[in-house]
């Protein structure tokens, strides 16, 4: 029997575990990524009621808080708007349809990661060379009043200058402006924005919500087109920064919700951009906005208003508090998400119980079939729920290639078993046991199969530690592969010249084969280079910004365990042919 | 119990079935064994003495209703397979014409395989170097880690018979032993079987060719299924 087929035979299974092992552990980990990347800004329960709001959410607010294993709580106001924003630099500008999270910045970053997910933790040279010339321009008048006339010329030449320049290179217009102007005029153009002053203060206007005393937005990384993905997964802004978000202001437009249902004229307002995040879900960096919860509420006449009488609207019967349509919560240490669960329904109904009697307003029963208190796996079922399935469904593919290992191994087998009959024969009338032949071809087998298993968890490593690598070259082949394959192939067809004219047959067919195989290789890489490469995980359609590269463990265990038994399954019928052979026959068996 | 003889067939039949159609070879041959003897069964082509000599080895079994074969006196059929698989690699020594050794292991590991198969009950290193001297013996001690395809006819067959005896089996059964050789190495071999006879070993051998068949102390002829 030739050394290759059981060397093939490893290979093959090899390959099969190793295909699996990447393709489970890339869903098992985009799972994971959209699970955990859901709930940094979800925190670990939620309790909703999106139909007009909970009255009085600031004493729940309390009531949780009170209780040692709720660690904070955080009241959200959400509804879905229009930001209008100043990018492109045309009439036609970008107009986005966003989901607008009102929050209350102080208490939301308790329960969520939001400080973590602010993109901006410090204005580049670049940017502050935008904001100074912004504010420069913004109080030119003020500043060229106080300068001779030489000095005027000369600031409003660098200023224009810069204008067409820094679009497309730094031009370092602050080491200028620290030369032409005076110290009195730094302070008048610094004092216009405090990010002048300490570049870090783009972080803080983010978590505050607020730039330079006005409430402001931070959005979603993906929201603006002008923030473009690099190969490396970083962000560049077009223009040199041209388009950095944190330097305008955008319009949102609310629909409020009307008590009774009807339409009401929509509500807008300008607000500055703060600063920008990034959850790493791409559906949600596309589409969230953050704002100061009252700016929200506002917008959606969510906050405190006279109750009038319906018949004399000139009489106040009382007051309708602010609402809110959701409270975050975020468990104590050691506190699972389903145990916050049940202790904020429970919460909840004391916090209905304290009301009651001391307002007209009472917020929704449990009983109410809007009124929500889920997870945050839950709340986010409606998302990774259709993964999840595609993900069984993968498994339970795979599974076939369980059986195409038993295949492999059965009809491999056979035929060591048919080549060897003679041998298996000599064995027999040397007086070895049925249960000793079959023992001999099990454990062939299993060795297979545990050395193919390692094999392919070595090769499955390798290919998901590097998938995104692997991935980025495939968006740009090496030159390098498409010369090797050439080489090979020219090769292969010199090995069907040579030997070709002495008659043999097989080095014709295989180097044929060869050839061909190397110099479609060749080619393919050279087509996707012309093409200027392929991108398969796009973010857009993939949610996250990179290939999760984790094993999945368990599922990779699984994997090899099955592996190795579907090997012994393949082993134990010719096995079994093998014990059963009549030593007499074997040995007249030429 | 003292007469009684070492391996005994008695009345042996054998057909072969051939599709519907019947063979039969062996028609109630039989034949007593004593210890110390070197029977040859003589024969011709197509006799039967294959056949004969694998219905005494324990490789095959005689027809249903037929006669037995008995080793000291116990019928050989009616042991269990595992007492069978024992008779097989410990009670009797097979020595092929062609041989029969496997070729993936070298000459070592060719003659010590029954001792390996035995397990058990055989001693590992007494076994080794039962088996080493054995090749010595026969003259191949610098064979030991060659392949059998790296060896003469004649070696393969020392080989053979080395493996044979590794077991310290109480008969040997031979079936054509040298009829794969020349004359020179044949009678070589039946030097080598001569030996073992005066060392007191027990041998059955069959063959076609009269000559041959001299050099045991009883020739028994073959024909027509009986002898
Ligand atoms: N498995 C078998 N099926 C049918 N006929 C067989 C089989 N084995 C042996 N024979 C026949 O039995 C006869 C005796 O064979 P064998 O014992 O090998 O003779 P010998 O060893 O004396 O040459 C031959 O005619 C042979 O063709
Ligand atoms: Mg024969």
């Amino acid at each position: 029997m030739s050394r290759v087929i059981p060397l093939i035979a490893i290979a093959a299974v090899g390959l099969c575990v190793a295909l699996v092992i990447v393709v489970v552990s890339v869903m098992t980990g985009f799972l994971d990524m959209v699970q955990s990347a859901g709930k940094t800004l979800m925190g670990d329960v939620i309790i909703t009621y999106g139909v007009s709001g909970i009255p009085h959410y600031d004493t729940l607010v309390e009531k949780l808080e009170e209780d040692p294993s709720i660690l904070a709580a955080t009241p959200i106001v959400d509804g879905w708007g229009l930001l209008r924003m100043p990018y492109p630099d045309s009439d036609a500008k970008q107009s986005e349809t966003v989901q607008v999270w009102g929050i209350d910045p102080d208490s939301f970053t308790q329960v969520t990661g939001f400080n973590d997910s602010l993109h901006w933790k410090t204005s580049s040279k670049q940017q502050l060379d935008w904001l100074l010339f912004d504010a420069i321009n913004k109080n030119a008048s003020a500043i060229l009043q106080t300068m001779s006339d030489e000095k005027q010329q000369l600031l409003i030449d660098t200023i224009g200058g810069a204008r067409s320049t820094m679009n497309y290179q730094f031009t370092d217009l602050w080491s200028a402006m620290e030369a032409q102007l005076s110290d009195k005029q730094w302070e008048l153009v610094k004092a216009y924005d405090e990010r002048l002053q300490n570049p870090e203060k783009v972080f803080a206007q983010g978590l505050s919500l607020s730039r330079n005393g006005k409430a402001g937005i931070v959005s979603g990384l993906h929201v603006s087109d002008g923030n473009e993905r690099q190969q490396d997964g970083s962000y560049a802004v077009i223009r040199n920064d041209h388009w950095w978000m944190p330097r305008f202001e955008g319009t949102l437009t609310m629909l409020p919700i009307a008590s009774d249902g009807g339409l009401i004229e929509p509500e807008s307002i300008i607000m500055p951009f703060t600063n920008e995040f990034q959850s790493g879900v791409f559906l949600i960096d596309s589409s969230r906005i953050f704002v100061p919860i009252e700016t929200a509420q506002q917008l959606l006449h969510l906050d405190k208003a006279e109750l009038v009488d319906n018949d004399d609207p000139t009489v106040v019967v009382g007051v309708d508090p602010a609402r809110a349509t959701s409270v975050l919560l975020c468990g104590a240490d050691g506190v699972t998400a389903d145990a916050l669960q049940l202790i904020a329904a429970k919460v909840y109904d004391e916090f209905r119980e304290t009301l009651r009697g001391s307002t007209t307003v009472m917020p929704p029963s449990r009983g109410d079939p809007s009124l929500s208190i889920h997870t945050w796996k839950e709340q986010q079922k409606s998302f990774t729920g259709p993964v999840e399935k595609e993900r069984e469904l993968m498994r339970t593919l795979f599974s076939i290639i369980y059986l195409v290992v038993a295949a492999l191994i059965l009809s491999i087998f056979w035929a060591i078993v048919f080549e060897k009959t003679r041998d298996i024969g000599i064995l027999r009338s040397l007086g070895a046991s049925r249960a000793g032949i079959v023992w001999i071809f099990l454990r062939y087998g299993g060795i297979i199969g545990v050395l193919g298993s390692l094999l392919g968890l070595l090769i499955g490593w390798l290919v998901t530690k590097n998938i995104n690598e692997i991935h980025a070259a495939m968006g740009a082949p090496p030159i390098a592969i498409a010369i090797g394959a050439f080489v090979v192939s020219v090769a292969s067809l010199w090995v069907v010249v040579v030997r070709g004219r002495r008659g043999e047959i097989l080095p014709i067919v295989v180097g044929m084969l060869s050839a061909i195989t190397f110099g479609g290789i060749g080619g393919i890489v050279l087509f996707v280079r012309s093409q200027g490469g392929i991108v398969i995980w796009d973010a857009s359609v993939y949610y996250f910004s990179v290939i999760p590269n984790n094993i999945d463990w368990p599922s990779a265990s699984f994997t090899l365990v099955g592996a190795v038994l579907f090997c012994l399954l393949g082993a134990v019928i010719p096995a079994a042919k093998a014990a059963d052979t009549d030593p007499v026959k074997a040995l007249r068996h030429e | 119990m003292s007469n009684t003889p070492l391996l005994q067939g008695i009345d042996l039949r054998k057909t072969y079935h051939l599709g519907k159609t019947e063979v039969p070879v062996l028609h109630g041959a039989s034949l007593e064994v004593q210890r110390g003897d070197w029977i040859t069964v003589l024969g011709s082509s197509g006799s039967g003495k294959s056949t004969l000599l694998h219905l005494l080895g324990g490789l095959d079994r005689p027809d249903k209703n037929s006669g037995e074969v008995l080793f000291h006196g116990e019928s050989v059929w009616k042991k269990t397979n595992k007492e069978i698989n024992e008779y097989r690699n410990s009670d009797i020594g097979f020595v092929f014409q062609f041989y029969h050794l496997l070729p993936e292991l070298n000459v070592f590991e060719n003659v010590l395989l029954p001792a390996m198969i035995g397990g058990r009950k055989t001693n590992n290193d007494m076994a080794r170097e039962r088996a080493a001297s054995l090749l010595t013996r026969f003259g191949l001690d610098h064979r030991m880690l060659h392949r059998p395809r790296e060896l003469s006819g004649g070696e393969r067959q020392r080989a053979a018979i080395a493996r044979a005896l590794v077991n310290k089996p109480e008969v040997l059964l031979a079936d054509e032993p040298t009829g794969n050789l020349d004359e020179t190495t044949g009678n070589e071999i039946l030097d080598v079987l001569q030996g073992l006879h005066q060392d007191g070993l027990t041998i059955v051998m069959v063959t076609h060719e009269q000559q041959i068949a001299e050099r045991g102390n009883v020739v028994i002829q073959l024909r027509n299924g009986v002898v």
